[in-house]
């Protein structure tokens, strides 16, 4: 036993500096990591809610188990001209983290996809014009749908050839962020 | 210098850790589906490697050889872990398409495989350009295999269209079968060229997956 | 349901192997006969399922109350590496027909990025214990399967007279790993 306690003390040594490195790293790196993420935020809610010169996240009460992870009130002046809601739908690869804005006229003012893991050259297409641009200007009732081949009715989205999980996943997200905004802040907090 | 220049040229292409040594088969197929996310994971790989050869060479004398390999992988994961926070921080974009294979880069048996053989070995300046060679020669080989499957699966290279408009891309090549189809004629083309190259009446030496390379995988031989 | 929703994306749509590229070391090299591929197989699979449940318990329970999840690659490769020995240790004192069986492929699984990765996709799909294993076990019996029929069809081919040399061994064994990958494509459909 004895001959094992000097190694074993050494890799406690190792294994301590190497945490004790890595803390001082993490408290370096911690502020430009917070600040990309903050960025990334805020551009994706300048994106899809062009009219709000300014944002301010909201304490909304979220449910439990909601995809529903943040809301943030777009304002013009002191108008609220529509919020910017961060869901977190599952795609095919995993968690899907996207920005959805509905504008107080009723509308989807535009999706903004942040972070994804889908299959490269079929679901990875979704932050596409193509795709997510499809989102915008439409009306938050009745619910939106994914449909293979070409969109013929108001609400329809078309679905990404070879990727229909993905499409319906994004849609997802956008219909609850839709439910959440009927429910929670239509008409309120003005 | 001469030392330096030797090694360079060791890993980049005598004992490239893909094309040779055939190593870290994992991240060469599943991130190259584009030359950027190639070089990027080379880069960052690179970085790992380079660092974990200076700090191994600089205890080699002080660990245990018992305890060596947890140790080993102690300074290797911390590397990683710091890379990570980098990337994050200040690369966000590739961070993102990474995933999951950057905490993996802790795994790839190129990095142990050159603590083991090199770094537990030599001198720091020997052991630095060891990591910088074969992390260049691992970056090279990411980067050519992105290359040939991004020009194939969308017709761009670095994103930018050098197909012409009227190519139809053969998306499977960046899914998942594309990245075998793609090593594996690499790998037939580099098998044609040892056969061709062959001394008469000597069998030519083809590819294999290296397992020997790597501390842990030593075992491999055994069967 | 989830629970085996989970499990089946595992083995099927998102093979471990197959599709995500995890363990493609061991699947080349340690494919070459349907007896060792049986017991990698059953190696990997053993020590993915423990791999999930003390990952969870070591994130869960050390890394988030103490607020250092950042350190999550160092604790993982760390504990996966004890649990390896561990393993090892208990297996060789207590059954020497199942030390027989696995006993030499155990060393190889430290080094295996699928456990690794197990562990991590748990942690980042914020999974509950059971979810973990399910995914865990999932992910094993995936790796299973494919390394399992890689080996079937390579004894198969391997000894192919009429295969031309270049293509012999190596290169083949990737674009027969790649023809099975597009067939694995096709279980996509099975998750709506």
């Amino acid at each position: 036993m004895k001959e094992n306690l000097k190694p074993g003390a050494i890799l406690l040594i190792v294994t301590a500096i190497a945490g004790c490195l890595l803390g001082w790293a993490y408290s370096i790196t911690k502020e430009p990591i917070a600040q990309q993420a903050i960025k990334a935020n805020n551009e994706a809610m300048r994106e899809i809610l062009p009219m709000a010169d300014q944002f301010n996240k909201l304490d909304a009460a979220i449910p439990d188990g909601s995809i529903v992870k943040e809301v943030n009130e777009g304002k013009k002046g002191n108008d609220v001209v529509g919020y910017a809601i961060k869901v977190t739908p599952k795609g095919y690869g995993g968690m899907i983290e996207m920005m959805v804005g509905i504008s107080t006229d009723g509308k989807v003012s535009g999706i903004k996809i942040l972070s994804h893991s889908e299959t490269p050259g079929l679901g990875a297409n979704a932050p596409s014009k193509e795709f997510s641009g499809q989102y915008k200007d439409k009306a938050i009732n009745p619910p939106l749908e994914v449909v293979k081949g070409t969109a013929s009715k108001p609400n329809q989205i078309q679905a990404i050839t070879g990727a229909t999980i993905t499409s319906k996943a994004v849609t997802k997200g956008v219909n609850e962020a839709i439910n959440f905004y009927t429910s929670n802040l239509k008409g309120g907090s003005k | 210098m001469k030392v330096a220049l030797e090694r360079l040229k060791n890993g980049i292409f005598k004992e490239n850790p893909i094309f040779v040594q055939v190593l870290a088969m994992c991240p060469t197929l599943a991130v190259t589906t584009s030359a950027t996310n190639g070089i990027g994971m080379g880069l960052a790989t690179t970085a790992v490697l380079v660092a974990s050869n200076i700090a191994i060479s600089i205890i080699r004398k002080l660990i245990p050889s018992k305890i060596r390999i947890p140790a080993y992988i102690v300074v290797i994961a911390s590397f990683v872990t710091l890379i990570q926070f980098l990337l994050q921080g200040f690369v966000p974009g590739l961070y993102k398409s990474l995933g999951i294979f950057i905490p993996l880069i802790v795994v790839n048996c190129v990095i142990l495989g050159r603590a083991e053989a090199y770094a537990s070995k030599n001198g720091v300046f020997a052991s630095m350009f060891d990591g910088l060679g074969m992390g260049l020669g691992f970056a090279l080989s990411l980067t050519i295999l992105g290359t040939i499957r991004e020009l194939l699966g969308t017709g761009k290279v670095f994103g930018f269209q050098v197909m012409p408009m009227s190519y139809k891309p053969a998306i499977i090549m960046i899914l998942a079968p594309g990245a075998f189809f793609t090593l594996g004629i690499l790998m037939a083309l580099i098998n044609l060229y040892r056969i061709k190259n062959a001394k008469d009446g000597e069998a030519p030496k083809l590819v294999e997956p290296g397992c020997a390379g790597c501390g842990l995988c030593g075992k491999c031989d055994s069967k | 349901m989830r629970i085996f929703i989970i499990l089946f994306s595992a083995i099927l749509i998102n093979n471990f192997v197959l599709s995500r590229f995890l363990g493609i070391c061991s699947f080349l090299g340690v494919s070459k006969k349907t007896e060792t591929a049986f017991g990698m197989g059953l190696a990997v699979t053993f020590v993915m399922a423990l791999a999930s449940i003390i990952s969870y318990v070591v994130y869960h329970f050390i890394l988030v109350p103490l607020d250092i999840k950042y350190l999550y690659t160092v604790a993982f490769i760390l504990v996966i590496a004890a649990l390896v020995q561990f393993v090892e240790m208990v297996i060789q004192k207590t059954s020497p027909a199942l030390y027989k069986a696995l006993g030499i492929y155990l060393p190889l699984i430290t080094t295996n990025c699928a456990v690794l990765a197990v562990a991590v996709i748990n942690m980042n799909e914020n999974y509950n214990f059971i979810e973990s294993i399910a995914n865990g076990v999932g992910a094993a019996l995936g790796y299973f399967l494919a390394i399992v029929l890689l080996a079937g069809i390579r004894e198969r081919i391997d000894n192919n007279e009429s295969m031309p040399l270049a293509l012999k061994g190596f290169p083949i064994s990737l674009i027969t790993a790649g023809l099975m990958s597009i067939a694995f494509l096709g279980f996509q459909g099975l998750i709506k």
